[in-house]
């Protein structure tokens, strides 16, 4: 049973077609990774699953249900823009925003102290929410959102501003929850977070789907053809034939190799070719991580790039180098 | 119906908790009070009076005006309207009449001196006796400010009582039968002792009609206030993942709503223990007690109550429309004028609460709370016109939170610009 099904979903704003034509499917116990630059439509998809905006066309199934408000009790909602009303002290309004999800007064505030706890929080309960630090009120946040124990859990860029030691027991409490047949959707704009923790993905690029899928099927779609070297001395090796371009950083240059059906033969001549002339402390052959997969399908998608999806998103600027900068062998 | 409960309660527990409504609760009587003390203390110890000095060549004539005006004050009850009078009688040469004129000016101006009347002997003594009008002197008066209209006529009045008895006495009329002559005719109105009461339940009318619309401003302004603060702390989102707009929208007006009428009550409750109390006869003297019938109060809690939501419910499509408080301030028009129109009609309608202009103006929503309540509590409005009153209010309201909820629905989502008026109509359409 599907817990959340999209069907051809769209939605236009007043100047803008924010989602245009997105379908996918998240089973139960799966953690969920709805990828996208900045703008790209993830959090207009994310509302649209939960009725804060209705779609133009297409039809939103929760819980293998045509939606309702009824289902909205079984969500748990992390919205991007973080929201607690700042005057008021912890415990309440985890327990006004638990009541409003249903929950009993005294259940709300039985779970909310448990969760504090599970968060490393505790001392932030008795206290004013605009006393807390900024991560200490996504903690908060992040607890409103599963103090109804929901069956779908929601979380639009739930990691960003954290410490990695905050990231890391969230995205581990997201796994926990996860195994016990929750399922979860976070969106992010960090490919690197989704390839450790994601079963399943949706690339989405200006409200289209771009890509999505199983994160082990993806990843075997797309040949090893990169090649990671750390080395110091002589660059000449790399003139070697078989590369089609490099990325060069401090120490360490990202290549990508030619297409061809002899890769692995390829990357050991070039190996030996880089140990002839330089001292290589690193060396490993790849397939393309999720961003260099996203860069690829969004240049075939729209081949004339325009510098549209902003600088804001840091590893998103690292996708325009190929083309702006870099070195091109 | 259970979520539109927690949001108003959450509401009104924030609320009242805070110590702004303390404070306010406290501070606003005591700055009420304070203001109507003063002004009936400074009213009635300092009240200025009016200087005017006389200016005359014949003696008696000035001293007789300056009897008559200071006499017609003590044997009148003295109210606002008729200041004390100090006379300076003056007399002057001819030849220096130039020199006393600039002088008095100069008093005039630096504020000594409120007019002064001038009395120029006539002519000459009449070559042939002639009509015994020609012998009067003329009289100039230059007051300090054009308003002092009533002067002039209090002026005219006395100057005819002193004229009258200097032909009467010429005519060999003795001085009491003459004042018995001029003694002034008093009308009784026939409902005389009902006057008291009425001019103390019109003041206490009026603080309640400034109560009305103080309450209704500020909880109208605080309910779009909270909304935009929802807004920038981007709460709604969460909200709205599990409640309707329209829950949301209506748990707020209820909540600050009911924080309104808390605040109200509780002064009017002060307000009537402190009247049956002695403090306020002995502080205010005869000024002040609170003189109102159980049904203008209850009349004062319906249109509050139709008042309030009517304009909080505008106020909340305007904090949905807005993005932060500088934008509201710009729009803030829409719901301060039809307030201010109400403040402004306040003196005409307590002056005559059954006139046409009061009839028509009390029956049109955004003035029906406050002037119906002046016509209720004070003039005589038939029981279909109340009931009509009520009825034609409740149907805006309906129709105001109808479409507020809606601008609601769609502007608590929308961030950067403030949308157009086409777009807002647009609004309308897709919710």
């Amino acid at each position: 049973m599907p817990i959340v099904q999209l069907r051809n979903i769209r939605k236009v704003y007043d100047t803008k077609v924010a989602v245009d034509d997105l379908s996918f499917t998240i089973e139960p116990g799966t953690m969920f990774g709805l990828l996208g630059p900045n703008g790209s439509g993830k959090t207009s998809s994310i509302r649209m699953m939960i009725g804060i905006t209705v779609p133009d066309s297409g039809s939103v199934s929760l819980f293998d249900q045509p939606f309702t408000r009824s289902a909205l009790p079984r969500v748990g909602y992390l919205p991007e823009e973080r929201g607690l009303y700042k005057k008021m002290n912890v415990l309440d309004q985890l327990v006004f925003l638990g009541q409003l999800h249903g929950l009993s007064a005294s259940v709300a505030s039985r779970r909310a102290s448990l969760w504090c706890e599970r968060l490393d929080i505790v001392e932030a309960i008795p206290k004013k929410t605009e006393d807390l630090s900024k991560g200490m009120q996504q903690k908060i946040q992040f607890i409103a959102a599963l103090l109804h124990d929901p069956d779908l859990i929601l979380m639009d860029e739930p990691f960003s501003g954290l410490d990695p030691v905050n990231s890391f027991l969230l995205m581990s409490t997201l796994v926990d929850l996860c195994s016990i047949g929750k399922a979860v959707l976070f969106s992010t704009h960090r490919m690197d977070q989704v390839e450790k923790f994601c079963n399943n993905i949706a690339l989405i690029h200006r409200g289209r789907l771009v890509l999505s899928g199983s994160m082990r099927e993806i990843k075997s779609i797309y040949p090893r053809n990169r090649v990671l070297i750390h080395f110091e001395g002589d660059d000449s090796f790399l003139n070697h034939p078989s590369i089609e371009h490099v990325k060069r950083y401090n120490g360490t240059v990202e290549i990508k190799l030619r297409p061809s059906a002899t890769l692995a033969e390829d990357a050991q001549s070039l190996l030996a070719q880089a140990i002839a002339h330089a001292r290589v402390s690193r060396f490993e052959v790849m397939e393309p991580t999720l961003e260099e997969i996203f860069i690829e399908k969004v240049q075939e998608t729209s081949p004339v790039r325009n510098g549209h999806d902003n600088g804001h998103d840091l590893s998103m600027a690292q996708l325009d180098q190929p083309s702006k900068g870099g070195l091109d062998a | 119906m259970h979520n539109v409960w927690l949001i108003a309660r959450r509401e009104y527990v924030e609320r009242v908790r805070t110590r702004g409504f303390l404070i306010t609760t406290v501070m606003i009587p005591l700055i009420m009070g304070a203001l109507l003390f003063g002004s009936a203390f400074v009213s009635s110890k300092s009240e200025p009076g009016t200087h005017i000095a006389i200016v005359s060549s014949d003696p008696q004539l000035a001293l007789d005006l300056q009897s008559e005006l200071q006499q017609e004050q003590e044997t009148r009850p003295r109210s606002a309207k008729q200041p004390q009078f100090t006379v300076d009688a003056m007399d002057i040469e001819p030849q220096s009449a130039q020199a006393t004129q600039a002088i008095l000016d100069q008093e005039l101006d630096s504020g000594d001196l409120d007019g002064y009347l001038w009395i120029a002997p006539a002519p000459t003594p009449a070559p042939t006796p002639a009509k015994a009008q020609s012998d009067r002197p003329t009289f100039a008066f230059t007051p300090r400010s054009s308003e002092q209209n009533t002067l002039r006529s209090q002026l005219a009045a006395a100057l005819g009582t002193v004229l009258m008895r200097e032909q009467l006495a010429h005519r060999g009329i003795v001085a009491s039968d003459a004042d018995t002559m001029l003694q002034p005719v008093d009308i009784l109105t026939a409902h005389a002792p009902d006057r008291d009461d009425r001019e103390s339940a019109e003041v206490s009318i009026t603080l309640l009609f400034v109560l009305m619309y103080m309450v209704i401003a500020l909880y109208g302004m605080n309910v779009a206030r909270s909304i935009i603060e929802e807004k920038t702390s981007r709460i709604f989102e969460v909200m709205l993942a599990t409640i309707r707009p329209e829950e949301m929208m209506a748990g707020k007006i209820l909540g600050v709503g009911s924080v309104g009428i808390t605040q109200v009550g509780i002064w009017l409750t002060a307000a009537l223990l402190l009247s049956a109390s002695s403090i306020a006869a002995n502080l205010g003297g005869q000024g002040i007690h609170v003189a109102l019938t159980a049904a203008q109060i209850v009349y004062f809690f319906v249109y509050f109550i139709l008042g309030y939501a009517f304009y909080s419910s505008i106020a909340a499509a305007l904090g949905a429309m807005t993005n932060s408080e500088h934008e509201l301030q710009q729009l803030n028009l829409f719901l301060v004028l039809p307030l201010v129109v109400c403040f402004v009609t306040l003196k005409s309608i307590l002056t005559y609460p059954d006139s046409t202009m009061a009839r028509v103006l009390a029956l049109i929503p955004p003035f029906t709370p406050l002037l119906m309540y002046l016509r209720v509590s004070l003039g005589h409005p038939s029981h279909w016109t109340v009931f009509a009153s009520i009825a034609l209010t409740s149907a805006s309201i309906y129709a105001i939170v109808w479409v507020s909820s809606r601008i609601y629905r769609v502007g608590v989502l929308m961030y950067g610009k403030r949308p157009s008026l086409p777009e807002l109509l647009r609004w309308l359409k897709y919710s």
